[in-house]
């Protein structure tokens, strides 16, 4: 697995699975975490496919995407940027927390785990993360 | 896009006892870059030389761009011969200009912008280039060309690192507003497998797994790792 930095962005590209869904999981979340500030220009389809060394078609599919999804916009002639929009990223962000929530969950159950044994792992995460920080 | 831009049934060809195409049945999709992939010998060549009309098949049909194989149909058509060289005594701008007067569809201006990106001199000779140079001037007598189909015969063979990446690097700029259909034949798929969006794995003359790229992927991994394996006999040959 390759890590590459374009502009902002960062990716690690992995040729074991679809390209595709790779390119837009990472830039949805560059944008989710504001890795990528609201507004900023997005790297070219022909920069990224360049730096990626991938096909410029797969590139242009994962763009389309972003656009439906209310990440990005394209300005005429100008390439395409970051929403500006704070509460489209809010709301995808908030559909991404939906998302990994629900794959946890499924991981979970699948171990046979209660809710109450998932919270109690929760908990018990969350102490040693606060025990970490003090001492 | 559901057209076709080559598409063959039952081909076969014969060299002696040797079966270089055997009954290949393959449907290969308009607008995009396909992969031609496999080891030494299992018929790549012998399928492009099938398609441009420089052989004729011993039985089966193929169509290419909707017409059997010709000269009339090769207009249409850039293809870079396998092992291909150019004329040594020729400086690349020589190369251009024969391909200025010769090849339809061929635009000098665009030559001289792929010479530029891809680090040629103009005035430099054929003889006193490296191999790689050579190949990138080849190359670039056929992306120079408007036409519908683009057929690469092992392009990355034998050349090196920096032509390799200038080749790719020129690959993926070239094509992303272009519709053209590319067919690239090669037995080394490191660094550019991430180009081909459709994949066509060949074996003993025939085609053992051919579709898009990306379900190849999702089904059996990485394109390099599926190639191990799928040709693993032939390696420990």
């Amino acid at each position: 697995m390759e890590e590459q930095q374009v502009g902002s962005l960062h990716f690690h590209i992995d040729f074991s699975q679809p390209l595709y869904e790779q390119i837009l999981d990472q830039a949805r979340s560059a944008i989710a975490k504001g890795e990528i500030a609201l507004g900023d220009k997005m790297p070219s389809v022909r920069e990224l496919a360049q730096e990626l060394r991938i096909n410029p078609n797969t590139v242009m599919r994962a763009y389309q995407e972003l656009e439906r999804d209310g990440l990005t916009e394209k300005r005429r002639g100008q390439g395409t940027y970051v929403t500006s929009s704070p509460e489209h990223v809010a709301s995808f962000r908030t559909e991404l927390a939906a998302r990994y929530i629900d794959s946890f969950m499924e991981q979970m159950e699948s171990l046979g785990l209660s809710w109450e044994d998932i919270e109690k792992y929760i908990r018990r995460k969350q102490d040693a993360a606060q025990g970490g920080l003090g001492s | 896009m559901t057209s076709t831009i080559v598409e063959c049934h039952q081909l076969t060809k014969n060299y002696g006892k040797k079966k270089a195409l055997n009954e290949l049945e393959v449907a290969i999709p308009a607008g995009r870059i396909t992969g031609i992939l496999g080891p030494n010998g299992c018929g790549k060549s012998t399928f492009f030389r099938t398609l441009t009309g420089l052989v004729r098949p011993d039985a089966g049909r193929i169509e290419v761009l909707g017409k059997p194989p010709g000269w009339q149909n090769n207009r249409d058509i850039a293809y870079l011969p396998d092992r291909a060289r150019w004329y040594p005594s020729h400086t690349a701008r020589m190369a251009l200009e024969w391909g200025n007067s010769f090849l339809p569809g061929f635009s000098m201006e665009r030559a001289i912008q792929l010479c530029d990106y891809m680090d040629i001199d103009l005035d430099m000779r054929v003889r006193g280039m490296s191999r790689g140079q050579e190949a990138r001037i080849m190359l670039i007598l056929c992306l120079a060309r408007d036409v519908q189909l683009i057929v690469l015969d092992e392009p990355f063979t034998g050349i090196d690192v920096i032509s390799r990446e200038a080749i790719v690097a020129s690959l993926i700029d070239y094509l992303e507003d272009s519709e053209q259909s590319v067919l690239i034949s090669t037995h080394d798929i490191q660094e550019v497998e991430g180009l081909f969006d459709y994949t066509v794995m060949m074996k003993e003359g025939r085609a053992i797994w051919s579709g898009s790229t990306e379900d190849l992927r999702a089904e059996y991994g990485s394109l390099r790792d599926v190639f191990r394996k799928m040709y693993m006999k032939e390696w420990n040959k």
